[in-house]
């Protein structure tokens, strides 16, 4: 995808008839500055390791009404107990399918955008920010109003599907109000998809004394370059919970920002990402505390087959007034062949000086003193490093609160593991 | 049961067993007895199927079969079992999981029915009791804030739970309090049978007071330079190992 086709793709969306002209001048707006940086090079500093030639080398196209599912659609793959789902089938929103909670208001992008009184929370973080932005479709806020607990959590199931190499520009805002919580998973799965280009956006506003988990679940298709721009803003008092399960895409990409604003905020980032054969998995992650009192903490595992290859680079910032921070990033890493590769950069920007601040990484094969022991047992060899895989990350996945979406995550756990020999 | 004929080894080119001679029947306790670095662990770990030793000579047949290049796995199916000197941690791996699989493993090697989950945890809480080991350590990941002397009883768990004919305890006494020695002691006593057989590697004749091996063998830089009853453990004791010594 050259410069050029986006810029064909762009005229398209815009003088199409059937959308608004509302957004218009922030689509172009974004869109002229996207052109003006190109895509990310392997010389830009955060993208050194990300071959986005998945992205550079096709052409891909905006999803059209033709591209809505024909008849019905199977979602029982996708089957998680007690919850509310909203459908979203290569960028197309199925309300025939979809059901929200009790208590959530569900808004489109347009209406979002009004009630905002013409102006989004936008970024430009990232060139794929601004993509988003000038592309976005499929637009949906996600508003918890003051003083709610919705109790059954929400699913935002993005399906991609069919051989037209789509592009999709998901975007989501999710307000969680003062007071109140929502327990959000957003899946993301192909039928038979060939070459997809999922290019998403979310912003989250977490405001005083509120809660928002949020399970993102990453099962593309081979021949998926998933990109995720995350932007989080915690007020006092919140929590933010973050567990991403990643197993999917050619190309799968995490950028997440969180900013601290409010004293007592409490951010809790884990990911597990597994790989195969020449998938690419990464993470990019920019914790920035900004006030005084408040915690974050970073967990990321990855598990690494044949020649496929990940990143972490995770990044915590503590601004000068805020002291007494506490915060922890940890990437812990399993090899499981001489080919596979793994980049891991944690760092840490300190400006205050009454923080407690960690970082550790490590990255190798399964431990050998192990697995003898577990053979020693009776194990087969095989039998033995798959209990070990297990257990590298099962940890993790047990402090999933909601228990169908666990169980899930667990049964998504053991059908990779089927396949590792 | 067990025969060892004339082993020799290496690690890294460096000689570790000289020579090795040993003779197991079914219902005998076995002590080999000797100071760090005389080859008593190698020669255990030669046994359960550890692969960083060269075999430069001999032999080991077991139940009349040539052990040797077997898999651990199979060993253990076989009937072998170890109780490590350093019983490993297990991220991750939750102990009845893992207790559950492996019996299951022997089960189904022995042609037997796999057990349920609810038959595994009945009997699994009454061997648990038998070692003295609290019930809430079964959903602990494997060995995981265990102290020296609960992960030794649960490796003496495991062994009463997989029903070996030959053990191995390689200094299973190392780091135990008296009560805990007592314990284990006591777990492996109720194990033996006419049938079980055991070799026993300790430093001290202490666990010898409460097991009474049938033979002691001294090994002294690779080789086994006496062997007797349990009178040459009170003497080792009393005298030290420098009169053996060449």
């Amino acid at each position: 995808m050259t410069l050029s086709h986006f810029q064909i793709e762009f005229e398209k969306m815009i003088n199409r008839d059937y959308f608004s002209d509302e957004i218009h001048p922030m689509r172009k707006e974004a869109f002229a500055k996207f052109i003006q940086n190109g895509l990310p090079t392997k010389k830009w500093e955060d993208w050194r390791f990300t071959n986005l030639a998945s992205i550079t080398t096709k052409e891909f196209h905006l999803s059209e009404v033709k591209d809505s599912p024909k008849g019905t659609i199977d979602l029982s793959p996708y089957q998680i107990e007690d919850v509310d789902t909203i459908v979203i089938y290569n960028g197309h929103y199925l309300e025939s399918l979809s059901s929200t909670p009790p208590g959530l208001k569900l808004l489109s992008g347009l209406e979002y955008l009004s009630s905002k009184k013409g102006t989004f929370e936008n970024s430009d973080n990232s060139p794929f920010d601004l993509l988003n932005t000038a592309f976005m479709d499929s637009g949906i806020a996600i508003i918890v109003e003051p003083n709610t607990n919705i109790k059954k959590p929400l699913r935002l199931l993005f399906i991609s599907s069919g051989k037209n190499h789509l592009m999709v520009s998901p975007r989501v805002h999710i307000d969680v109000e003062e007071s109140s919580s929502l327990f959000f998973i957003e899946q993301h799965v192909s039928q038979n998809s060939e070459s997809y280009f999922q290019n998403e956006s979310v912003f989250i506003s977490v405001e005083n004394n509120s809660q928002l988990d949020h399970i993102r679940i990453q099962s593309n298709s081979e021949s998926t370059t998933n990109m995720a721009n995350l932007h989080v803003k915690q007020q006092a008092d919140s929590q933010y919970s973050f567990f991403q399960f990643a197993d999917g895409c050619t190309l799968g990409r995490l950028n997440i920002y969180a900013k601290l604003k409010g004293e007592g905020a409490d951010c809790a980032l884990n990911g597990i990402a597994l790989s195969t054969g020449n998938q690419h998995l990464d993470h990019h992650i920019i914790i920035d505390h900004k006030v005084p009192h408040c915690t974050s903490s970073q967990n990321f595992k990855s598990i690494l087959q044949d020649q496929s290859s990940g990143v972490y680079s995770g990044r915590t910032i503590v601004r000068k007034d805020a002291q007494k921070t506490n915060s922890t990033q940890s990437n812990k890493n399993l090899l499981l062949s001489k080919d596979a590769l793994m980049h891991s950069i944690p760092q840490l920007e300190i400006d205050a000086d009454d923080v407690k601040c960690a970082h550790g990484s490590s990255t190798g094969a399964l431990d050998d003193e192990a697995l003898f022991y577990l053979r020693s047992r009776g194990l087969d060899i095989l039998s033995a490093k798959k209990l070990l895989v297990h257990g590298f990350v099962s940890e993790m996945i047990e402090t999933i609160k909601h228990e169908p979406t666990k169980n899930s995550i667990h049964s998504q756990l053991q059908n990779w593991l089927i396949h590792y020999s | 049961m067990l025969n060892i004929n004339n082993l020799k080894a290496s690690i890294d080119g460096k000689s570790i067993l000289k020579g090795i001679n040993l003779n197991i029947k079914p219902g005998e306790m076995h002590a080999i007895m000797g100071l760090n670095g005389s080859g008593k662990s190698t020669l255990a770990n030669i046994i359960s199927g550890r692969d960083s030793y060269t075999i430069t000579k001999g032999n080991v047949i077991y139940k009349g079969e040539s052990l040797l290049d077997k898999s651990p796995e199979l060993r253990a199916l076989e009937g072998i079992f170890m109780s490590f000197q350093y019983p490993v941690v297990i991220p991750g791996v939750n102990l009845t999981y893992f207790l559950k699989a492996a019996l299951n493993a022997h089960r189904k090697h022995r042609g037997e029915d796999e057990l349920d989950a609810m038959h595994f945890l009945k009997l699994i809480r009454e061997k648990i009791k038998q070692v003295d080991i609290d019930e809430k350590y079964l959903k602990r990941a494997v060995n995981e804030g265990f102290s020296g002397g609960e992960k030794k009883r649960n490796e003496i768990l495991q062994m009463i739970t997989l029903e070996p004919s030959l053990s191995i305890l390689d200094e299973t006494d190392s780091g135990l309090d008296i009560d805990a020695l007592k314990i284990v002691a006591n777990g492996v006593n109720q194990y033996r049978t006419s049938e079980n057989a055991f070799l026993v590697i300790t430093h001290y004749q202490r666990l010898l007071n409460y097991l009474k091996p049938d033979y002691v063998h001294v090994l002294i830089d690779g080789e086994i330079v006496k062997s007797g009853d349990m009178s040459l453990a009170l003497e080792l004791e009393e005298k030290g190992y420098g009169w053996l010594e060449k």
